[in-house]
Order: C-alpha cells, then sequence, then structure tokens
C-alpha cells in the first residue's frame, strides 16, 4: 500500500495519495495518539490535525524515510505540541461512555469490572509508562508496533513496560489485599 | 511483592517456554506473594486488553477529516524558502571558519602572539557567538519549515 501512495506522491497525485493514506492509516494513528493524550475524543482531535497537518505537508514529502515513519513523527509532535500548550488536558478514560460501551460489548461482568479498577491505577503511573502501557494493550501486546510507533529502541520499551505492569500489578495486589478478595 | 528471582518470568509469564513455565508454576504453587502477584498481573492484563485492544476511530472519522481537507484547498506545494536558509547557513558556517582561518594564520608569524590574542579575544568570541547564534537562529526557522 505504502508503494501506492508513493507513486501517487511521485505523480504529484496527492488527492489520490490521501484518499488511499487516510484508511491505511486512521487507526494507527488515532491509537498512538490516543496512548500519549489518554483520551477517547481528545485524540479524534488530535488525529483529525495530524491528517491536515499531512494533507498541507504531502507535496513536501520527499521520501528519505517511510511514510509511516513520517506519519507518526507528525503524530507525536501534533500530541506533544498540544500536551505542551495544554490543549491535551489527560484525563482518566474510565469514564468515557466508549470504554463502559467496549466492556459491556466485551461480556465482562459489571461486578468483576467494578471489583479492581485498573484503569484508576495507570493515572498514577509516569507519563512514558502511562503512553507504552496503553498503546502496548491497543496494539495487540506487540513490543516492535510499540517501538516503531513510539520510535523509541525496543529496549526502552520493553524496560518501561515491566516496570509499569509491576507497578500496576502491585497497585492490584495492594488493592485485593485491602479488599479482603484475596 | 514477587521474588525477586521470579518477577522477571512472571512479567513475561506467557512468552515462556515449557520448561521454564514448569518451573514458574512448581514455584508459584508454594509460595503465595508470587501467586497474587501472578494473579494480580492477570487481572491488569485481562482488564486493560478489554478496554484498549484494537480501539478504532469512531466512524464519523474519516468523514470529517475529508470535510476539512476540502474546505483547506488543495495541498500547498513547498516552499523553497528552506533550502535557501539552508543554502545561507552553511554560507555561514564556511564564512566563519574563514575568518577565524584568516585572523590565525598571522598570529604564526608574528612575535607578540600572546599580546595579539589578548587584545583581540574579546572581540572575535563576541562575533562568533554572534555569528553562530543568527546561524543557528535560521537553521532553526528552516527546520520549522519542514
Amino acid at each position: 500500500m505504502e508503494q501506492e501512495i508513493r507513486a501517487c506522491l511521485d505523480r504529484k497525485r496527492y488527492q489520490e495519495a490521501f484518499d488511499q493514506l487516510l484508511p491505511e492509516f486512521q487507526n494507527k494513528v488515532f491509537r498512538l495518539a490516543y496512548a500519549m493524550v489518554g483520551d477517547a475524543a481528545l485524540a479524534e482531535d488530535m488525529a483529525q490535525e495530524v491528517f491536515i497537518r499531512i494533507w498541507k505537508a504531502l507535496p513536501g514529502f520527499r521520501g528519505q524515510s517511510a511514510l509511516s515513519t513520517w506519519i507518526y513523527a507528525i503524530t507525536r509532535n501534533t500530541c506533544l505540541t498540544a500536551l505542551k500548550k495544554g490543549t491535551a488536558k489527560r484525563e482518566n478514560s474510565l469514564e468515557e461512555p466508549n470504554v463502559a460501551r467496549a466492556v459491556e460489548e466485551a461480556g465482562v461482568p459489571a461486578a468483576r469490572h467494578a471489583e479492581i479498577d485498573v484503569l484508576r491505577f495507570l493515572d498514577q503511573l509516569p507519563e512514558r509508562h502511562r503512553q507504552v502501557l496503553r498503546l502496548y494493550y491497543m496494539e495487540e501486546r506487540s513490543y516492535e508496533e510499540v517501538a516503531r510507533l513510539l520510535e523509541w529502541p525496543m529496549g526502552t520499551v520493553k524496560t518501561y513496560l515491566h516496570r509499569a505492569r509491576k507497578e500496576l500489578a502491585e497497585a492490584v495486589a495492594r488493592s485485593k489485599m485491602e479488599k479482603g478478595t484475596v | 511483592m514477587a521474588c525477586a528471582e521470579f518477577e522477571e518470568r512472571l512479567l513475561e509469564f506467557a512468552d515462556l517456554a515449557n520448561g521454564e513455565r514448569a518451573r514458574v508454576d512448581a514455584h508459584v504453587a508454594h509460595c503465595l506473594s508470587c501467586r497474587e502477584f501472578l494473579e494480580a498481573l492477570r487481572t491488569v492484563d485481562s482488564q486493560l486488553t478489554v478496554q484498549l485492544a484494537g480501539r478504532e476511530a469512531t466512524p464519523a472519522f474519516a468523514p470529517a477529516v475529508r470535510r476539512r481537507v476540502l474546505h483547506e484547498g488543495s495541498a500547498v506545494r513547498p516552499s523553497l524558502v528552506p533550502e535557501f536558509l539552508d543554502f545561507v547557513g552553511w554560507g555561514a558556517i564556511v564564512a566563519l571558519l574563514g575568518l577565524v582561518a584568516w585572523w590565525l594564520t598571522p598570529l604564526v608569524h608574528l612575535s607578540n602572539i600572546r599580546m595579539t590574542v589578548s587584545l583581540n579575544a574579546p572581540y572575535v568570541a563576541a562575533g562568533a557567538f554572534l555569528l553562530a547564534a543568527f546561524l543557528f537562529g535560521i537553521r532553526s526557522f528552516a527546520d520549522l519549515k519542514h
């Protein structure tokens, strides 16, 4: 697909290239934005902004890097800028209706979900741990994909992920002990 | 808190080879803290998988982007300004190096090297600083334009 998009760009068919690029990358961009800002609605706003930037910058794409690398770099920069400006207010995504609906659709009993609230603990982790953790579970637990999207070395991803999962597991274990469910 | 020796293996429990998993299983069977840790880890994995796996943008996303793109008009052709500024920046680097070389060369032949250096050094340092600052400004602007 990337080659087809590049072929369109070489022929200066920007609209055609964009039409192929949008469905191909929209979910990846959304997930990366979600991992960084931690809020679905905000992530969609960010992703929209990313695609507008891509549209404007398409004629300037020189093909020095892979198209996906370029797109993910734009996504990261857009989110980082928004986070620095404070326009991307990070919130606990537990209260999002989409999450509640997804949990219901997946057939997880409400009582069990309410028992231990893992996402609540997520907010207590450092920013980078949260980002890598969200992306890891969104990308079906692929270290490679997380490293590619964040452009971090694999070792860094694994280290952050281990620390984050360990901290979360310890928090959950403590919570279970306090509730006497263990 | 899991045992230090097994903590790493518990974090990678799903990916362990059969032999290693049997060893961890045997340990977990009689170690309460590791059992609790593994159970908590499974809770974390299952909940976050259910809540986050395969999240996608809403169906309204792509049409909204297309509307905005229509509103933005045609894609902008790239400006040549960054290339020009890049050229100016590199030209300034070469000029700076030339200036320093020109200033230093006569000193080799002079007997009062130290005196010359002490008199001119602040001016040269200030000039080099201003030039470098100018240079970095131009380079940054060029990068932003990219």
